[in-house]
């Protein structure tokens, strides 16, 4: 929030009542340093992340997408047992890494986050 | 720690591998096989058979099954009857079920819930999940298979979450994933020996007692001192026990940083060892892995339900693994869980971020005291079918069944109701306080 007229000039003032003349004039002109009061710091609002969470959402669904219109590959191979375990388990892996960050990036779109200490 | 945790991910997954005699899922029965039917002869009633390794066998199909009922090129599981003469089918269960549009939906939301619940509470879930996938046409080993494979990547993601919130003790999840595994051991080895010994029934009313036993005394326990908590609103305080065994100097003490303990590493075997029986009884460890570690090693609700989801990963991707081995996992159906739990996970996960501890506890309990009613209500069905008591007539049957489904249903929904409730008023309060503070600084 910027220092209104009447903020600077009230506080020119006080300077003035306490005999520190040369800074309620630096004040009053619009310039000053330490006898200001400091701005409090606002902190730059963190970038929304629309592009990743797009690009995410569309890995995960293309995956989806592939593992959904090859259900005979899934029913079949990924069933064999023994070293064929490679398959679901890298799958179940490799969708969980994409869709989890896709996940991760819409909760923060939507504004939920986990609460930082104040 | 970016170290232990990639080598708790290594250990995970290879521990199974290296160790022939760690198969959980222990050696497939004999006349159980998989495969796919590839012809079926009406007249001569057989059917043409190719197993998994290739080889093409001709099994003839019991009296009481119609030959239009049988699958034809789908994965199908057919069990032998030795009793009848050798390629005597007793029994074909397809595998995979055939998806359609309201199964796939069902899935989403269960996992969507069974994931917030995770995420919240550090367990649950599993307990729905598996009846869930089996009352929508999936056999139970391939139910409890893909709950395994659909449970590590979850629990990987709530760790991680849980753990940048700095509540996951990784040590200590280290230290009880160990023991947990060994604990899945042995409850594998007790649920064959019952199964094989007593039968379906058997086995099916060994997991209700130990359900309902569990739940009731734990979950009413839980319940009981979240209560305290909530209406004295006094910080919580570890428990007498946990401080009593804190103060036993028996080698080795091991320091958990994050959970704020020192203990003998002796104390968390028991703790470990019950969650991991507790996981192969009732396919959820963390009823027991939770409150152990807040009641008997001394650790916040806060920290202890974010170190079960460390657990849960280790024992989970055990599971996966060998389950994986006897190609009974279902990946589609995996897969749908994850779209929905991983986000579900997460949301649980940062929804601890804005209640007080003992909230954790009461969800915890209040799902617990609920489950324990919708298995409680499948006891004398099976007592009468292991002629126990005598049998159930069919009105009393039915409605002990519907009772105990949607008690389950209500377990769900309520979990979500208050987690859901508890975050949204967290959220709108730290809300509140952030505009007075940012008001405060401007005035």
């Amino acid at each position: 929030m910027a220092i209104t007229k009447f903020d600077q000039h009230a506080m020119a003032a006080t300077f003035a009542e306490a005999g520190e003349r040369d800074s309620a004039q630096e004040m009053l002109a619009g310039t000053g340093t330490g006898a200001q009061r400091k701005q409090p710091h606002k902190p730059t609002p963190a970038k929304k992340p629309y592009l990743s969470t797009l690009v995410l959402g569309t890995l995960s669904l293309v995956a989806y997408y592939y593992v959904f219109t090859n259900e005979k590959l899934v029913t079949d191979v990924f069933t064999r047992g023994g070293i064929y375990a490679i398959w679901p388990l890298s799958t179940a892996l490799f969708v969980s890494f994409i869709h989890g960050a896709f996940g991760s990036n819409l909760l923060s779109l939507l504004g939920l986050e986990a609460k930082k200490a104040h | 720690m970016r170290k232990l945790l990639i080598v708790l991910i290594i250990a995970g997954f290879l521990a199974p591998l290296l160790s022939s005699a760690a198969f959980a899922a222990g050696e497939p029965p004999k006349d159980l096989m998989k495969g796919i039917i590839t012809q079926v002869d009406a007249q001569q009633r057989t059917v043409s058979f190719t197993k998994d390794n290739g080889e093409v066998m001709t099994l003839t199909l019991p009296e009481k099954m119609a030959t239009a009922d049988v699958a034809i090129n789908k994965k199908v599981m057919i069990s032998l009857d030795k009793h009848a003469g050798p390629g005597v089918i007793k029994d074909v269960d397809q595998m995979f079920m055939d998806m359609t549009v309201s199964k796939g939906v069902a899935l989403l939301l269960v996992g969507l819930i069974g994931g917030l619940l995770s995420g919240f509470i550090g367990s649950g879930g599993a307990f729905v999940l598996t009846p869930a996938m089996m009352s929508l046409g999936a056999p139970g080993a391939v139910a409890v298979a893909t709950n395994m494979c659909h449970k590590f990547p979850k629990a990987l993601v709530g760790t991680y979450k849980r753990f940048k919130y700095g509540q996951v003790d990784l040590k200590l999840a280290a230290v009880m994933g160990v023991t947990a595994i060994i604990g899945v051991q042995f409850g594998i080895k007790m649920q064959k020996y019952i199964l094989n010994t007593y039968g379906n029934a058997g086995s099916n009313l060994y997991v209700s007692v130990i359900f309902v036993a569990v739940l009731v005394l734990v979950g009413g326990y839980v319940f009981f001192d979240a209560y305290k908590l909530a209406k004295g609103g006094d910080s919580e305080k570890a428990s007498k026990l946990a401080l009593r065994l804190q103060k036993m100097e028996l080698w080795p003490m091991m320091e958990f940083k994050v959970a704020k303990v020192r203990i003998s590493a002796w104390v968390t075997v028991p703790v470990g060892l019950a969650t991991g029986l507790l996981a192969a009884t009732i396919a959820v460890g963390g009823f027991i892995g939770v409150p152990g570690m807040i009641y008997v090693v001394g650790a916040s609700a806060m920290v202890a339900s974010a170190t079960e989801l460390g657990i849960a990963f280790m024992m989970g991707a055990w599971g996966s693994v060998q389950w994986g081995m006897s190609g009974l996992i279902d990946i589609r159906l995996a897969l749908l869980l994850l779209s929905t739990s991983l986000i579900g996970v997460q949301l649980g996960a940062l929804g601890t971020t804005y209640v007080k501890d003992y909230m954790i506890k009461l969800v915890m309990a209040s799902v617990m005291l609920v489950v324990a009613v919708s298995r409680g209500a499948m006891i004398p069905g099976y007592l009468a079918a292991l002629g126990l008591r005598e049998a159930l007539d069919k009105g009393t049957a039915g409605f002990l069944d519907s009772l105990s489904f949607w008690t389950l249903v209500a377990a769900l929904g309520l979990s979500g109701l208050i987690i859901t409730i508890a975050m949204v008023v967290g959220m709108m309060k730290d809300r509140a306080e952030k505009k007075m503070v940012t008001a405060v600084s401007h005035g």
